[in-house]
């Protein structure tokens, strides 16, 4: 039996991709904040920073991580081994190397063994958050089909609406029935991005003919600038803030229910 | 897709600028009230669908199965390149067919010193080191798989090891998890019970870094696809080595056909179990040499405190000899007879380092 096979067993909707195509839109700040909520919310979350090419979760955070993947992927540490603990926000990350051609570059059979590793992760995470790069690569496709979970972070400029639509035409080509989400970002007000939403959507059901669900809309905050500064977590030094309530609302919007009911029956289990 | 977005007093205003702007198939994707009017967001789709992704190579996985056993030494006897006489070889091929080994492989044992021929027929070696990958323990129903592996993790934490984790998946035979519960308890081990592979291995992930592991599974027919397939996928999933448990005495047809089958589901060693009970060896060693597995260590007793035994050419040629599970009888006339090699008894562990010892009476 293919490993494949054998991971097919495990439970869907447990890797998470945040993608977006157009760079600046708030994606490793989502990622970031995303597994802070889900942690939250009981889940132990693995944050992986597959930004292949310009790796930064670390520096959201203030993290100067010694391991990355990139010891992973040439067999220096195991996947634990290099996963560093964020204590404040409850989670596990695994930074990436920022500036690495050797990432950026990654060969389908090494971008395969990244989503190995992810696949094998499901014995020590809940959930795992990809930070995927921006742009189309072919190894950030890649990691993006292998996910259960495609979550496509748009704003309401023009340029990010094209990107985010190339990205879910991609996956529409990359991973058919896939399941791809949307999360507005940046959004003057809920009204405003549903709107940006719906724009989206209806490109997306014309031309592609593929319904794409919205998540969830984040309000512009200027409070997630003042923690990106500081290098620091929304939901610890701005836990009343508007952005702070719609990424909870994400978290425990997004329909992972199944997913977490199959890995408690799991853990039940055993004793 | 191209994007524009424009501004009109009048929404007709606006789609014709879209139009102008797009051509005529440009789709609205939104429009909406603004002060002075109206916005509007068309679309065009221009881009020919994406080719799909290359398909990537499978590339082994890092490490891979390090599965070769430790070579057993050539017994010093075989060495010495004894030449058997005529009488000892009659000896040795009525002791073959006693224990009803298949003509071929008997013909092919009888070729030279039995220590030296079973060595080069069979591949003996000691079972895969716990630690790096769990060790799965597969065999028909009532082999003994969950003694041994209670045994193996009695001799590991005896060793000095810490603690193994131990997965029961044997979830039918009443009385398994019992049986666990009781020696994982004594030993400080951690116990899991696992319903299936999904549960296996999320018992695993919850094991320190580098812990031993051991799989007890259920009593399965392998020539069953369903029972096939799901001991395929426990092994696939938790990626575990895997030994054949297989009780002596089995038909030496069916024990072979029975290696085949678990060494085509995974399987690499065997251990045999009910040395101490069975006269005829037969069925193990057509199914070690049918399935090349690795002959690798016994059961010989019901006692979790006796271990297994390790097995080696020179104590199987000496057994076969001897044609019964009972131990030689120390004669009178023959002081050297307590170095010839012995079945284990009551010293446990202990004992089991003895046997390996005692394998090679020239030591």
């Amino acid at each position: 039996m293919s490993d494949a096979a054998a991971a097919s067993l495990l439970p869907s909707g447990r890797i998470i991709a945040v993608a977006s195509g157009k760079g600046g839109v708030g994606k490793t700040w989502l990622s970031i904040t995303l597994s802070q909520a889900l942690s939250r919310l009981g889940l132990q979350v693995l944050l992986v920073d597959a930004d292949l090419g310009l790796a930064n979760v670390d520096v959201q955070l203030g993290l100067q991580p010694e391991r990355d993947l990139h010891a992973v992927l040439t067999g220096k540490l195991t996947l634990r081994q290099a996963v560093s603990r964020h204590a404040e926000g409850g989670f596990d990350v695994l930074a990436g190397r920022s500036g690495s051609g050797a990432l950026a570059a990654m060969s389908p059979e090494r971008v395969e063994q990244v989503n190995t590793l992810m696949r094998d992760s499901a014995a020590f995470w809940d959930v795992v958050i990809l930070d995927l790069g921006a742009g189309l690569a072919p190894p950030t496709r890649r990691l993006a089909a292998s996910a259960d979970i495609l979550l496509v972070v748009a704003t309401d400029e023009p340029t990010s609406l094209t990107d985010a639509y190339a990205v879910l035409k991609l996956h529409a080509t990359d991973k058919p029935g896939g399941d791809a989400r949307l999360v507005v970002n940046q959004a003057t007000d809920a009204a405003q991005g549903s709107r940006t939403a719906a724009t989206l959507q209806r490109a997306c059901a014309t031309f592609l003919g593929r319904e794409i669900p919205l998540s969830g809309v984040v309000r512009r905050d200027e409070r997630v600038r003042d923690t990106i500064r500081r290098q620091t977590l929304l939901l610890t030094r701005h836990p009343n803030s508007n952005a702070a309530a719609d990424v909870e609302a994400l978290a425990a919007g997004l329909r992972l229910q199944t997913a977490f009911s199959m890995l408690s029956q799991s853990k039940r289990e055993v004793v | 897709m191209r994007v524009r977005v424009v501004h009109a007093r009048t929404m007709p205003e606006a789609m014709r600028m879209l139009t102008e702007e797009l051509g005529p198939n440009a789709v609205l994707l939104s429009s909406r009230r603004v002060a002075g009017g109206f916005q509007a967001t068309g679309g065009l789709e221009t881009d020919l669908p994406e080719e799909p992704l290359s398909p990537a190579l499978p590339i082994s996985a890092p490490g891979g199965f390090d599965l070769g056993p430790t070579e057993a030494e050539l017994p010093r006897r075989a060495m010495r390149e004894l030449s058997a006489g005529p009488g000892q070889k009659d000896g040795e091929a009525a002791a073959l067919g006693f224990h009803g080994i298949p003509e071929e492989l008997r013909t092919r044992l009888l070729g030279g010193p039995l220590e030296a021929m079973l060595s080069a027929t069979l591949r003996f070696g000691r079972l895969p080191e716990l630690g790096s990958r769990p060790l799965l323990l597969a065999g028909p129903p009532g082999a003994g798989k969950t003694l041994t592996t209670m045994k193996l993790a009695a001799r590991h934490v005896l060793g000095g090891g810490e603690p193994p984790l131990i997965v029961n998946t044997d979830q039918q035979r009443p009385g398994a998890a019992e049986q666990l519960t009781g020696v994982a308890e004594l030993l400080k081990a951690h116990l899991a019970q696992a319903r299936n592979p999904a549960a296996a291995l999320q018992a695993i992930a919850l094991r320190p870094p580098g812990g031993a592991v051991l799989i007890d599974t259920s009593g399965m027919d392998p020539f069953d696809a369903d029972q096939a397939r799901l001991l395929l996928t426990l092994i696939a999933t938790t990626r575990a080595n895997v030994a054949l448990v297989m009780p002596c005495g089995l038909d030496p047809a069916e024990a072979s056909e029975l290696g085949r089958a678990f060494r085509a589901l995974g399987a690499t060693h065997l251990v045999p179990t009910r040395l101490e009970a069975t006269r005829r060896l037969g069925g193990i060693i057509s199914a070690a040499a049918a399935a090349d597995l690795v002959l690798s260590e016994g059961g010989a007793s019901n006692l979790i405190t006796e271990g297994l035994m390790a097995l080696s050419p020179d104590w199987l040629a000496e057994r076969l000899r001897r044609q019964t599970h009972a131990p030689p009888r120390a004669s009178p006339s023959s002081p050297t007879s307590a170095a010839k090699p012995e079945e284990p008894r009551q010293n446990g562990l202990l004992r089991f380092e003895a046997v390996t010892q005692n394998g090679d009476p020239d030591r």
